[in-house]
């Protein structure tokens, strides 16, 4: 090995510093609150205990997780079957047009993120556009009650997340080079089986990486449920949010709070295993 | 090189992904300045900053909810005195003590009875000094000597709240008269709540004839099982702006704070608030100075101008809360919402239960996932 290669680089001093300071050192503290004990008022008691980890798997917060899951795996589903088939058009535009339409799509991320949610609601509640334009068509009576249900809540996630998943796939699809599929067909391949055995395949990365991307946030995203579903769902980061500030127990929050880096840690490994990538490099 | 290129990769990542999944509470609780540049007096006083003849320096350090003490108010006190407002606001209460406690640096803090009360507890507050406090008088004796100061020694009480149902008579085709109408099939699918676990499991503990501060495992199961055959009736739960289901016909009957319940009737009339027959919840949002305050002495001089009679009416005006100063009510101009005295005699503070919390929040928690 060479021995200038193993030398410390100095460079990289304040970008460690930066790493304990403001992640090793939060996340030692995390741990190490979600064995403590919540105090009778306020703060918590320097005793060693499981009771945090042990009230998690009661049915209560099993079913908060399975919830939690279960909502981000459609979101990342839904979006994949939105998001690819757009990148892919996309990809096939004139340079200039494929530039607009990209930054069309990133354009909305220049508003935040909770007024798009509440322009939402303006579409969805019952004298809201769409409820109002569906009576004065006649195709209805009544309001419909579109809003405050889970498909509501669905709804805005596809929309906040669509375009990462969008951007990852694009980038797959962009680099894919065009006579590889020319290849398939004029070696016999129909059109499916040219997509299925060499498009999809080439752009996995992209296709992974966008997933990971869209579903790691969409655990997390609780203000989307609280707004569009009417808080009646509950969701692993409500549930952090409540027991840190409501329950004023941190040590529950805490390990809450593990559980959900850890759940995010298997993800990123089912990604690095399906995509044969060893960093994270393809996801940026 | 290459594993710190990883690690680098991994952290722009997560950054990313916390950027985009942490956009909601931050903007609530930064700070702003308010005061200093209305007109060309204050300016020219807010940019003298030596101290006062008590040594202490031109500054106020307030904290609490965003636009709780309104603007104008805030304006007049600094155009009076010369003393610059840092307006800091917290979302919640607990976010308040976390803050406070960490050494955060406050002078004057408005925040709810519970709170103050562990507050207190944690040794926090500063004995208040009546004799900088002129107008001290000026506070109705009804709204003191409460659980959190039961001397008076350290709090203002600034403004106090009950929550109570308000409902569309145009959707009701019955008259609602408390809590146990809401468990009415009528009501499918039509109700909005606030999404506070204390505030609905207590209700639902006044329709059982319990105290909304009931820490018996027992009671709570009981009234866990009650609350879960409410769940077909809420259409949404909403702790900020219930009223904007109410006036978008959402919702056919709410139960919400003072504030809210004002604010929907000054936008329909028609909407008719019922005092619940069970009994009421009752708060106060009370002012108090930190123990390490470092300008005590603005922050009394502040308690007292906002005691005067006709400052006080003219903030209860804005906020629509119920006053806590005798001296307001000759100058009140917004009587919308009057509480008759024995309503208010029979409500019962919500205090804090202590690790009966955990149970309230976990039947919050089930109650949301049935």
């Amino acid at each position: 090995m060479n021995k200038r290669q193993n030398r410390f680089p100095a460079a990289a001093v304040p970008f460690l510093l930066w790493t304990v300071v403001f992640v090793a050192i939060p996340l030692i503290y995390i741990l190490c609150m979600s064995f403590l004990k919540r105090a009778q008022t306020w703060g918590v008691v320097a005793e060693f205990s499981f009771d945090s980890y042990a009230r998690m798997v009661t049915p209560t917060y099993l079913k908060v997780y399975a919830q939690s899951m279960w909502l981000a795996v459609l979101t990342t589903l839904f979006t994949l079957l939105i998001g690819y088939p757009f990148s892919y058009f996309v990809s096939r535009l004139s340079e200039r047009r494929r530039s607009l339409v990209l930054l069309l799509v990133v354009v909305p991320f220049w508003t935040n993120s909770l007024v798009r949610i509440y322009g939402w609601m303006i579409l969805l509640r019952s004298q809201g556009v769409i409820n109002t334009l569906l009576i004065a068509l006649g195709v209805i009576e009544t309001p419909l009650k579109l809003l405050y249900n889970f498909g509501a809540v669905l709804v805005g996630m596809i929309y906040a997340l669509l375009p990462f998943m969008i951007l990852s796939t694009y980038s797959a699809i962009e680099k894919l080079d065009p006579s590889l599929v020319e290849a398939a067909r004029d070696l016999g391949a129909g059109r499916w089986r040219a997509f299925w055995t060499v498009t999809v395949p080439m752009t996995r990365a992209g296709i992974m990486a966008g997933c990971v991307l869209v579903f790691i946030p969409s655990v997390g995203l609780f203000f989307i449920s609280d707004l569009l579903g009417g808080a009646k769902t509950m969701l692993l980061g409500n549930l952090i949010k409540n027991e840190l500030l409501t329950a004023r127990d941190w040590p529950m929050g805490a390990a809450l709070s593990v559980v959900m880096m850890a759940m995010t840690l298997l993800v990123i490994g089912i990604y690095q295993k399906c995509s044969g990538e060893r960093g994270l490099e393809g996801i940026l | 090189m290459k594993q710190i290129k990883r690690i680098f990769t991994a952290l722009l990542a997560a950054c990313t992904l916390a950027a985009a999944s942490g956009c909601n509470g931050d903007s609530a609780s930064s700070s702003q300045i308010i005061g200093g540049a209305d007109g060309p007096t204050s300016i020219v006083l807010t940019n003298d900053p030596r101290p006062a003849e008590g040594g202490e320096e031109k500054v106020l350090n307030i904290f609490t909810w965003a636009t709780y003490f309104p603007d104008d108010i805030l304006a007049e006190f600094t155009e009076q005195t010369g003393i610059k407002i840092n307006y800091s606001n917290f979302s919640s209460n607990e976010e308040m003590l976390m803050k406070l406690e960490a050494g955060g640096e406050y002078d004057l803090v408005l925040a709810s009875d519970y709170i103050i009360d562990i507050a207190r507890g944690e040794n926090l507050l500063a004995q208040l000094d009546q004799s900088k406090i002129p107008n001290f008088g000026n506070i109705n004796p009804a709204f003191q000597g409460k659980f959190y100061d039961p001397e008076n020694q350290y709090t203002v009480p600034y403004a106090a709240g009950i929550p109570l149902l308000i409902y569309n008579p145009d959707m009701v085709d019955f008259e609602v008269k408390g809590f146990e109408d809401l468990w009415n099939p009528a009501f499918a699918d039509s109700i909005v709540v606030m999404d506070d676990a204390r505030n609905v499991i207590g209700l639902t503990l006044k329709t059982l004839g319990k105290s909304l501060n009931e820490t018996d495992p027992a009671v709570l199961d009981q009234a866990k099982e009650k609350l879960f055959s409410l769940k077909p009736n809420i259409r949404a739960l909403d702790y900020d702006s219930p009223y904007n289901l109410m006036l978008s016909g959402e919702t056919a009957i709410g139960y919400m704070f003072t504030s809210q319940i004002i604010t929907a009737l000054n936008e329909n009339p028609n909407l008719k608030v019922v005092f619940p027959e069970e009994g009421l919840g009752f708060g106060i949002d009370s002012c108090f100075i930190p123990a390490q305050a470092p300008h005590p002495d603005n922050a009394h001089q502040f308690l007292d101008f906002i005691l005067d009679g006709q400052r006080s009416a003219h903030i209860t005006d804005q906020i629509y809360y119920i006053s806590c100063n005798s001296a307001a009510s000759e100058y009140l101009e917004n009587q919308a919402l009057v509480i008759p005295d024995e309503a208010i005699e029979g409500a019962e503070f919500m205090q804090d239960v202590g690790s009966a919390t955990q149970t309230y929040n976990d039947i919050w928690a089930e109650f949301k996932l049935q």
